[in-house]
């Protein structure tokens, strides 16, 4: 029989189906371009044209397994209503038909079935299924009493095993019908013709129509084929690209982490440019009150009558040898205690000036060192956090810019309220307000009349604290408010746009904020600090 | 995969053999029977002046009787004017009329030109000597009988057939010569023989 004759073919059929159509169709343009080469896209193709082909098997075996269960009942339900009984006058018996439905039915029918459940995609699976199909027709046709209608389901079956997609398995299913014709016409030909002496050859009519539906269900099978075999050979093409794709993505991200690595290395040179000059920035406002300091004391030192001590010395080494005469009957003599007091006198007021301008010289010297621990603690992203008295942390910060304040004759008014001690990180709270009160005073440089500079400490309706540097100098631009934190960006002339940017990430970092408000240009403007109390 | 192979083909003999056997049954034609070759006067139907008579016998539950019915309505269309025909439903013995009108009753008696009636104990198929259901006589307008047998092709099988061919080519006078064809049906029963009745026997 052709349907076992072909599930002996050689397995490599489909594959060289599959390998035709693929070079028929490789021969198209290609839809897309692959990093494949031609041999290996054909090979995959193919690869794929029969996995897509074996689950089609597979899938339709399925289909086919529960159609037989289907007509299997279908046939018994025939039986029972049509040929129930068979009769011999009043007595009756179970018509041979139920146990034609029941026993050859479940035959033709359970094998398909089971080789479905456990040989799915096997070619001898689906030419057993052609075979049983054809069979349980004409099981139908004779139970039916062989209805013509019967018959057109045959015409159906062979558009159902179509779907096989196997032109195999409509050969195994036509040469069954055709060897059913050719047995019955031998053998009993008015059961297949309706006449006693229709020619030996009439089957081959009847096999005829079967041959002409078939012929247009290999036309059809073909282009499915081709079709398949494109999609296959698209799909090849698709996964080509997609593991050029692939790679090319795995290049762009090693690029780009490349890139990322290089750019964190920018940014943290960057950063540590960003820290070097707002160190520089805040040692140079420091530097500022240490350069009043020193001058202050330098003018002190200057002002030591140094000379009149030594005119002292030279006349007490001249009246060494009469010492006691000296200053008990010389008029210089006697009066020499009295000038000594006083040049005492003279020498300490200038002393304790130094003193005091060294000992704000040493705070200076001491912020400088805390700035640059600061920044380097910044800069490794920690710091200590500290309880802080608000006032001390705010008179340090002033105290810093004490001579700068002093010699351009600024008013720095406090307006401490009572809050609760800080618990946050003290040298990034002063370097913010060391560069607050700068700038204010900065703002204040070129204003004439009262130049006042107010520092109010208080506490908001959110239980923050907020510390405002107030001064009536000369404003911001509405335009400049909106930018004024921005890196890089500073409207003094020496300025280079660090302080106020490196202000407000402080405050971020410390959990708060740092605002600026400004009615205008020459009516002053006002910063505020807002911190939470615990960091 | 040789199993399977093997597996399939003593499951390709089996229901090849299962098949033949059945195509073989409904082949079997059932007991002809010997009709009077002139038509029997004690019948309780009489022939109508001028026309052939054709007699069915069927068995009112007998599976294959649609199938003649069916090809008895075609035939009557075929030879309008040319025949009258009567169908005896056969009422064995022990049984009423209501077992007999089934709804193959209604089928028969809505055929233009067709008389159905009660064959009670099967006396009128004793008279005629027919054995089988879809047992078909023709009698010519002068009683002689002219064709006897079924007008099926198989059991139960509707379709062109031999026996309607004859009838029709005999009735246009395309032929004088008597038929006969295998009638295929269940045993009527009256004979009470059953080794004689295979028809639809398993």
């Amino acid at each position: 029989m052709s349907a076992l004759a072909a599930t002996i073919l050689p397995e490599d059929h489909a594959l060289q189906q599959a390998t035709t159509l693929l070079r028929a169709t490789v021969n198209e343009p290609r839809p897309q371009t692959s990093s494949l080469p031609d041999s290996a896209l054909q090979r995959r193709a193919a690869v794929l044209f029969r996995a897509a082909e074996n689950e089609l098997h597979r899938h339709t075996d399925q289909l086919f397994a529960r159609l037989m269960i289907v007509q299997w009942l279908a046939g018994i339900a025939a039986a029972l209503l049509i040929s129930p009984l068979t009769w011999i006058g009043d007595s009756s018996q179970v018509h041979v038909h139920v146990w034609a439905a029941v026993l050859l039915g479940g035959a033709i029918s359970g094998f398909p079935v089971w080789m479905a459940s456990h040989y799915p995609g096997l070619a001898v699976t689906r030419h057993v299924i052609a075979t049983a199909q054809m069979l349980t027709a004409a099981l139908l046709i004779h139970l039916t009493g062989g209805r013509i209608e019967t018959h057109f389901h045959i015409f159906g079956s062979l558009a159902f095993l179509a779907f096989y997609r196997d032109w195999r398995v409509l050969a195994t299913a036509t040469v069954v019908v055709a060897g059913d014709h050719l047995i019955r016409g031998l053998f009993w030909p008015q059961s297949v013709f309706g006449v006693l002496t229709a020619s030996s050859w009439r089957w081959m009519e009847h096999a005829g129509w079967v041959l002409f539906e078939d012929a247009i269900l290999f036309v059809a099978i073909h282009r499915m084929l081709r079709e398949m075999s494109e999609i296959a050979l698209r799909r090849a093409t698709l996964e080509g690209s997609n593991v050029e794709i692939e790679r090319q993505v795995v290049e762009r991200t090693a690029e780009l982490n490349k890139t990322q690595t290089e750019l964190l290395e920018t940014s943290r040179l960057a950063g540590m440019a960003e820290v070097a000059t707002s160190v520089l920035h805040n040692v140079g406002n420091v530097l500022n009150s240490v350069g009043v300091s020193a001058e202050l004391a330098t003018s002190k030192v200057r002002e030591f009558r140094v000379g009149s001590l030594k005119n002292v010395a030279e006349l007490l080494q001249q009246h060494s040898e009469d010492l006691p005469a000296f200053l008990s009957s010389d008029p210089r003599g006697k009066m020499l205690p009295d000038y000594l007091l006083k040049l005492a006198v003279h020498l300490a007021e200038p002393q304790q000036a130094i003193l005091q301008e060294m000992e704000m010289l040493q705070k200076n010297i001491d912020h400088i060192k805390e700035i640059v621990a600061m920044q380097q603690r910044y800069a490794r992203g920690t710091g200590v956090v500290e309880v802080l008295s608000v006032a001390d942390l705010v008179e340090d910060s002033i105290r810093i810019n004490a001579a700068s304040f002093s010699r351009h004759e600024v008013n720095v008014v406090r307006e401490i309220a009572p809050v609760p001690p800080l618990k946050t990180d003290r040298h990034k709270v002063m370097q913010i307000l060391v560069n607050l009160l700068s700038n204010a005073k900065h703002a204040l440089d070129h204003s004439e009349g009262d130049k006042r500079m107010t520092v109010r400490v208080t506490l908001n309706q959110k239980g923050r604290l907020e510390i405002a540097v107030i001064d009536n100098g000369t404003g911001i631009a509405a335009e400049n408010l909106s930018r004024i934190f921005s890196h890089g960006f500073t409207t003094k002339k020496l300025g280079h746009g660090f302080g106020l940017h490196s202000g407000a990430l402080a405050a971020k970092e410390l959990g708060g904020t740092l605002q600026a408000h400004s009615d205008g240009v020459g009516l002053g403007a006002t910063f505020t600090l807002t911190l939470p109390l615990e960091n | 995969m040789l199993k399977i192979n093997t597996f399939a083909m003593i499951w390709l003999l089996v229901v090849l053999t299962g098949s033949l056997l059945m195509a073989q049954y409904s082949q079997t034609a059932g007991v002809a029977g010997t009709p009077p070759a002139q038509w029997p006067e004690t019948s309780r139907v009489q022939r109508d002046p001028g026309l052939s008579k054709l007699v069915i016998f069927l068995h009112p539950r007998c599976p294959c009787s649609r199938a003649t019915l069916g090809e008895l309505e075609r035939l009557m269309a075929h030879c309008q004017g040319m025949l009258s025909a009567q169908v005896w439903f056969i009422q064995p013995e022990g049984r009423d009329e209501v077992w007999v009108k089934t709804d193959l009753w209604p089928v028969a008696a809505a055929i233009p030109g067709v008389q159905v009636d009660v064959d009670h104990a099967g006396a009128e198929a004793r008279l005629f000597q027919a054995a089988t259901s879809g047992q078909t006589l023709l009698y010519d307008v002068n009683g002689r009988l002219v064709f006897q047998g079924g007008i099926t092709l198989a059991r139960g099988h509707a379709g062109d057939n031999p026996g309607s061919d004859a009838i029709e080519c005999f009735l246009k006078q395309k032929t004088s010569l008597s038929a006969s064809t295998p009638v295929f049906g269940c045993a009527l029963g009256w004979n009470n023989k059953p080794e004689e009745c295979t028809l639809c026997q398993p």
